[in-house]
């Protein structure tokens, strides 16, 4: 029956997915139009994608439009990157950890260097502290944007304009980003108790000038799509991921505020300065497609606020501690730690074992896509196939944290 | 209405010693971390009952965070990292497996999320999971031969046709 | 001589000259197939990042003749690959080539691509894509700015400029040998 479909053998995932359609139809459950039985056509969606979630593969078994189920396939892009934690020493591994969550580099290091530093018991320095958080959300409004530019794309042709304001306003911030690290996208930035580079003279005022014309961009996103009839239609009441399974799947960051659950690790278990900067958790309330956009909407508006603050807060005083060479071999007392923190995407976090030597022993990567897409094989099924891209889309995956 | 974690207000102390009068037998060398984990071993026999009587409890743990898979040598190790919304804190539990038989109980059937990253401690450390409702590889193709994250794992000619 | 009907158009009646341009067929062609090139986006990691934001408003792609980017691979002729290969995908990767129809062109975008980049030594990463795919112009950079990427399209321009439209004929086979 699916001869004419598979060119080479099919592989584990689609033999389950045959499996199942053949359990569902000797079930009597299978897709029936008045006594016709029908055949359930499986698709592979992926790994290829026009959109940008990247290399995804998802063995989709549709009836007509309608999605029957769904089977996610990950690892084609799984790089290695735990196992080669232990070849490169803790510095060598800083640009690595980049690579996992590209979009949202910044915070990836933040993450990683938080868990070694509290491992080896670093303290940095204040005004790093102040550098960290003004780098860390301007790269959450830069994520934000392409976040919610791509899957406003994905509803519709490639033509629409969201997408190039987006990307657009994304380069002013990967400008300012470029001149203090040197790099738009990679930054191996963050050091074990600071920073590389203190801020070039004149950034201060740059960033200040942006983050005063950014509250007019973002409302230029909303005015865009906001008020579309058709956007509403296609978002609203769709994908909803409910608080009962934001606690099972272990669902974090804007797809869990979206539901209505007040979690965010900048407030519930805080680190550097947070504690001293005021923001509002975004929330949402019903937990859909629509929801979703807008929480991460109003979580760029927080991140300008917050930028604001720490610019006014930023010390004068050393970006590194120690003299002016970063430490580039430390060996971190045996134990293990794992530090979870805000990444745009969710808690992202690193648990590091170490053995005292200069290579970890053991590094594994909490990631928030790897655990928010557990939830496709109940979200999906159900939806019309254009419902699931739009939903796919509003989950905001990056493989690179997916498959490491 | 947006429902916040950590409506419980309790400090470390007082939760660590709840837990230990509640669970003392199943928590071994529990001890607390940092600002808000709690550490503990468990044995591997007695994992799922644990797990199911953490989940119930009145702090309960409802999220798994995630499962790590180490290899210390001579045995395998799988710590679970579980988080309280009731209390906002975490809870770290180390499992020891032994290296020739390596096998756990599953905790799918307690929590939903655990499906993908006892999958991938299967995928990558060569730890079973029995009840485990689709054991199959995740993140390395399908006939991947071994397991890479383990210490002795050596690069096949066969994992590798395109070079 | 114009006819009537064309010397309504101003700038026509300063022709004296016929307009005939003698040239070879490589040239048109190669002329036109290099400035209208139908990029097949196989973004794998980061550099797709960065192949996107050569495609948008700052960084234009589009003054290259390059923005239609095609989701598939039948209706493209150029392929960029922008990111890690490993060995789930290298068999993807194959097929997705062996569907482009003829004439192709492969740019590999990035380390990762041209030789494995910083995951050169693990166990699961292809040691560049020209392992799987014959590759024309390899573009370093991790990831390569988008100026980078477009320098690499210009010598991808050169590249096609050079292909010819009449391949060269096959020999004709020898008659038989008469006994």
């Amino acid at each position: 029956m699916f001869d004419q479909f598979a060119t080479a053998e099919p592989d584990e995932a689609m033999k389950l997915a045959i499996r199942r359609v053949e359990e569902t139809t000797a079930a009597g459950k299978g897709s029936y139009l008045e006594g016709l039985e029908l055949n359930e056509v499986i698709v592979n969606m992926g790994p290829q994608h026009p959109s940008t979630h990247g290399v995804l593969r998802l063995v989709v078994t549709l009836d007509g439009e309608l999605v029957r189920d769904v089977i996610p396939v990950i690892g084609y892009l799984h790089r290695c990157k735990e196992k080669l934690a232990e070849k490169r020493t803790y510095f060598q591994y800083i640009p690595i950890v980049d690579r996992t969550e590209y979009v949202a580099s910044m915070n990836c290091e933040w993450a990683y260097v938080l868990a070694v530093e509290k491992l080896a018991g670093i303290v940095p320095t204040r005004r790093a502290e102040f550098i960290r958080v003004i780098t860390g959300e301007l790269m959450r409004i830069a994520s934000h944007q392409v976040a919610v530019g791509t899957f406003v794309a994905d509803l519709s042709p490639l033509g629409t304009a969201m997408v190039f304001y987006c990307f657009n306003d994304r380069e002013r911030i990967l400008d300012l980003l470029e001149e203090v690290s040197g790099a738009r996208m990679m930054f191996n930035y963050f050091r074990f108790g600071g920073v590389r580079y203190d801020l070039p003279d004149g950034w201060v005022e740059k960033c200040r000038a942006l983050m005063k014309d950014m509250p007019k961009l973002i409302d230029q996103y909303e005015s865009l799509v906001n008020d579309n009839a058709i956007f509403l239609q296609r978002t609203m009441g769709k994908g909803v991921i409910t608080q009962q399974d934001v606690a099972d799947y272990g669902i974090t960051g804007p797809n869990a505020r979206a539901s209505g659950i007040d979690l965010d690790l900048r407030r519930s278990r805080p680190y550097s300065v947070y504690p001293e900067l005021d923001f509002k958790v975004c929330t949402g309330e019903h937990g859909d497609v629509l929801d979703r956009y807008q929480v991460r909407i109003d979580e760029m508006r927080q991140s300008v606020r917050i930028v604001e603050q720490a610019l006014d807060m930023l010390p004068r005083g050393p970006v590194q501690i120690g003299s002016l060479r970063p430490p580039y071999v430390i060996q971190p007392p045996p134990g293990s730690c794992y530090v979870g923190q805000e990444n745009p995407r969710g808690e992202y976090g690193v648990y590091v074992v170490s053995d005292g030597s200069r290579y970890p022993y053991r590094l594994k990567y909490r990631d928030p896509c790897f655990c928010n897409l557990q939830i496709f094989g109940k979200l999906l099924p159900g939806n019309k196939i254009a419902d699931a891209v739009a939903i796919s889309g509003s989950i905001d995956l990056v493989l690179g944290g997916i498959d490491r | 209405m947006a429902r916040e974690v950590g409506r419980v207000e309790i400090t470390m102390e007082a939760l660590f010693a709840r837990l230990a009068a509640d669970f003392g037998d199943g928590l071994g060398d529990l001890r607390v971390q940092e600002p808000d984990t709690l550490v503990a071993a468990v044995e591997r026999g007695a994992l799922h009952a644990l797990a199911e009587r953490l989940k119930a409890h009145e702090l309960g743990y409802e999220t798994l965070n995630f499962i790590a898979a180490v290899d210390h040598g001579r045995h395998l190790e799988a710590v679970y990292h579980l988080y309280s919304w009731h209390t906002n804190t975490w809870l770290e539990l180390h499992v020891e497996v032994p290296r020739g038989k390596a096998e756990l109980d599953t905790v799918t059937d307690v929590w939903p999320g655990a499906d993908w990253h006892e999958r991938e401690a299967w995928d990558m450390m060569g730890i079973r999971f029995k009840g485990h409702p689709d054991l199959r590889r995740i993140l390395l193709k399908d006939d991947f031969i071994g397991h890479p994250l383990r210490k002795d794992y050596v690069d096949r000619a066969e994992n590798h046709p395109h070079v | 001589m114009l006819p009537d009907r064309l010397k309504q158009y101003p700038k026509l009646s300063d022709f004296s000259q016929p307009n005939v341009i003698t040239t070879t067929a490589d040239l048109v062609f190669a002329w036109a197939r290099s400035r209208s090139v139908f990029p097949f986006t196989y973004g794998l990691a980061c550099c797709a990042i960065e192949m996107l934001s050569s495609g948008f408003a700052r960084f234009d792609v589009a003054r290259y003749g390059m923005e239609v980017f095609r989701p598939t691979p039948r209706q493209c002729d150029l392929m960029i690959v922008a990111g890690t290969l490993n060995e789930k995908m290298a068999p993807v990767l194959k097929r997705l080539y062996d569907q482009m129809s003829e004439p192709k062109w492969v740019v590999s975008m990035g380390a990762c691509a041209t030789s494995g980049g910083p995951f050169y030594d693990g166990y699961n990463v292809v040691n560049g894509v020209d392992k799987v795919v014959p590759v024309d112009v390899y573009i370093p950079g991790c990831p390569p700015r988008p100026e980078a990427l477009f320098q690499g399209l210009l010598e991808l321009q050169k590249v096609i400029r050079q292909y010819k439209f009449v391949p060269e004929l096959p020999e004709p086979a020898k008659p038989a040998e008469r006994s």
